[in-house]
């Protein structure tokens, strides 16, 4: 009780530290349910405008002209000022109607027209609506119709509407924040863990209070057993935390089987990040160094895998890297049961195929714990 | 009495060179054995050794009968170990820390917060009990290592250095312990650098070097070992290289130093040697500040041993 007692006075020592590491899991858990409540609700929205006619305005012109008008905001723009417009986004995307464009149309031929853009979404939502009307506009030319005949045929084709019916019962605004929390765990976890074990252990193993600890009455395997006891201890603690925490914040949604998942994978990472720790904490002896280590380890692997931006935003080669790290599989998994419908053999596979990537790396970092330890303590 | 610590045939080797080689002694109940030895001389091997801190290549340890082996709890139970490094937790408080390692021998709280109290009177921090290591001073933190070792109350104690760079209120507080735990019963391994500590403590001394005991007994015994008689020191005066000479040729006398100011003549015997040379410089108008004589001291002794200075006397 003497050694367990005192691993709990030099953590309360630096609890401020786990204390802070889980006020920001708190506070970007609690901030990003803010932001994606404002999303939740479907909102049409077309892109800005600019539109110049150098064609008669009759016929397949006018009609062309009254389409982008119903799809998209025709913005008026002075001439001179057209650049700066789109410069500064206030307009997505410029539409120049030659002059022989109604004539090109009717004639089979493909109207030059010349366009300006933005590159964004709203531009390339443009630029689909544009070449929709040129190829309905064509195979209706195609089949013989007169000008008429033709716009009559757009007209019934662009008012024929599809009904899509969503028929998922998967919660998936409110995964996605369960998702965005536990990713974000991640670093909290890793943080934590990495510092206050590190802090620990570089206490109890200092050479001179080994020292002292040897030359006891204590037996040394006992000594050993109780500081992996009492460090897995603070582990589990800190995960209940973040659990009990998960839930205060988002609810019930974690009963789910998709939440129950999330948080058994994050109790796996729990037990990695402990192992990871270890490495670190045998290998490194200076206090002054483990606050470095820990924004390395932590800052660091939480950026390449994803935990802080997403991963389908990160280059391909930052991946391939985050590959190596146990940080990569976690949010993989927490990632894939967003995604899943219906929970059966077949899509559980890949996340237990995730998982158990990240009890091979459990047991890679035990392995080289104690390698690094056995090669310690024969060196000394 | 009985014998505390034996140590028969010890021997150990870094790679080819012996830092301890076939090394015997032994340490009597109740006594403090003084361990000295030049840097090098194998005083720390030989502990570490004995604690089974480190293994050994020959030889035979026991400690109260039994032998010491890494896994002889029993034997641990009754030993305490006062490094030269102060091995605390900075994030515990110094009853925290006395009480931690306390607690690795005593597992009963109500004897061990008693012990507890007895280790922080015993070297005098009773003011102190709340703060951290780092609050304290380079002497206040030796006295709450030396509490961390002997807290348990054992009955052989190893203090490796205990008073190095520490501050003479702090120095004083740490020997009259020592001496506090002798009486008590303990038996105490106790190894400096200074002789005035160990002219003050130790019952029996033995001298170290290449990893052999050159020579051992009570002070007395080692001082009948020198062949000085009488030494005499000469302060703030200047002498020419001529003058030195002339000394260094007269009868009895067995070594001339001269540096910075200070002379000092040693003697094999011989009587009426400081008013001969106070006659000396007064013939030579030779002005000097203080002179004095005296008998040889264990550092003297060590000189002449090992052809080595343990170190210089208290700072």
């Amino acid at each position: 009780m003497t050694v367990f007692k005192t691993f709990l006075k030099v953590l309360n020592k630096n609890k401020f530290i786990v204390i802070l590491y889980s006020v920001i899991l708190v506070f970007f858990g609690f901030s990003n349910m803010q932001t994606k409540e404002e999303n939740t609700n479907f909102v049409s929205s077309k892109p800005d405008l600019f539109l110049m006619n150098e064609d008669e305005e009759v016929g397949l012109t006018k009609h062309f002209i009254e389409y982008l008008d119903k799809n998209t905001n025709i913005k008026n723009i002075e001439k001179d000022q057209i650049d700066d417009a789109l410069f500064y986004r206030d307009i997505n995307y410029i539409i120049y109607i030659p002059k022989n464009f109604r004539q090109d149309l009717l004639n089979g031929k493909s109207p030059e027209i010349q366009v300006k853009s933005t590159g964004d979404y709203q531009a390339s939502f443009a630029q689909l609506l544009l070449e929709k009307y040129i190829k309905v506009a064509s195979i209706y030319q195609k089949m013989g119709f007169s000008e008429e005949e033709i716009i009559e045929q757009m007209n019934k084709t662009f008012d024929h509407k599809v009904n899509i019916e969503i028929t998922s019962t998967l919660d998936t605004d409110r995964l996605e924040n369960v998702v965005f929390y536990y990713n974000f765990l991640s670093y909290s976890m890793l943080a934590g863990c990495v510092y206050i074990v590190c802090l620990l252990l570089s206490s109890f193993k200092n050479e001179k209070i080994r020292k002292r600890t040897i030359i006891s009455s204590m037996n040394d395997r006992k000594y050993n057993r109780i500081l992996l006891f009492s460090n897995g201890l603070f582990a589990l603690f800190l995960w209940l935390c973040y659990v009990v925490l998960s839930f205060v914040l988002l609810g019930d949604i974690l009963l789910s089987t998709h939440g129950l998942l999330i948080v058994f994978n994050s109790f796996l990472f729990t037990i990695c990040a402990l192992t990871i720790a270890f490495v670190i904490g045998t290998i490194v002896s200076n206090k002054n160094a483990i606050n470095g280590i820990v924004n390395v380890v932590a800052l660091g692997s939480s950026f390449l895998c994803g935990a802080f931006v997403p991963m389908e935003w990160l280059p391909k080669f930052v991946l391939d890297i985050a590959h190596l790290l146990p940080s990569y599989w976690y949010i993989k998994t927490n990632e894939l049961v967003k995604t899943i419908e219906k929970i059966n053999i077949d899509t559980i596979r890949p996340i237990l195929q995730n998982m158990g990537m990240l009890i091979v790396f459990i047991i890679l970092m035990i392995l080289i714990t104690n390698f690094i330890s056995h090669k310690k303590n024969r060196r000394n | 009495m009985q014998k505390t610590i034996e140590v028969k045939n010890l021997t150990k080797k870094y790679k080819t060179k012996k830092a301890v080689d076939h090394l015997s002694f032994s340490v009597l109940e109740g006594e403090i054995l003084g361990l000295l030895g030049p840097n090098g001389s194998g005083k720390s091997t030989t502990i570490n050794c004995i604690l089974s801190l480190l293994h050994f290549d020959e030889g035979k340890i026991t400690i109260f009968g039994k032998e010491m082996k890494p896994n002889a709890y029993t034997i641990k139970k009754e030993i305490g170990v006062v490094f030269q490094e102060v091995a605390v937790f900075d994030e515990l408080t110094v009853i925290d820390n006395i009480d931690y390692f306390c607690g690795l021998y005593i597992k009963d709280k109500k004897i061990r917060k008693d012990y507890v109290m007895d280790a922080i009177k015993l070297v005098g921090l009773e003011e102190f009990t709340k703060y951290y290591p780092k609050q304290l001073s380079g002497g206040l933190l030796r006295r709450l290592n030396i509490a961390c070792g002997i807290s348990h109350k054992p009955k052989l104690i190893f203090f490796d250095e205990p008073t190095v760079a520490v501050d003479p209120q702090s120095r004083n507080n740490i020997l009259d312990g020592i001496k506090t735990l002798r009486e008590e019963g303990a038996t105490i391994i106790y190894t400096t650098h200074y002789m005035e500590e160990v002219e003050q403590l130790c019952d029996r001394i033995i001298i170290l070097d290449k990893g052999k005991v050159i020579a051992s007994g009570t002070i007395d015994e080692l001082k009948a070992l020198s062949s000085i008689e009488e030494k005499i020191s000469v302060e703030g005066i200047v002498l020419e290289k001529e003058r030195i000479e002339e000394i260094r040729k007269w009868e009895y006398v067995e070594a001339v130093r001269y540096e910075n100011s200070i002379l000092v003549v040693t003697y094999k015997k011989g009587k009426n040697n400081l008013t001969d040379l106070m006659d000396y410089f007064r013939e030579k108008k030779i002005e000097y500040n203080k002179i004095f004589s005296e008998r040889p001291t264990l550092n003297d002794v060590f000189l002449e041993l090992t052809g080595k200075e343990l170190r210089d006397s208290y700072a």
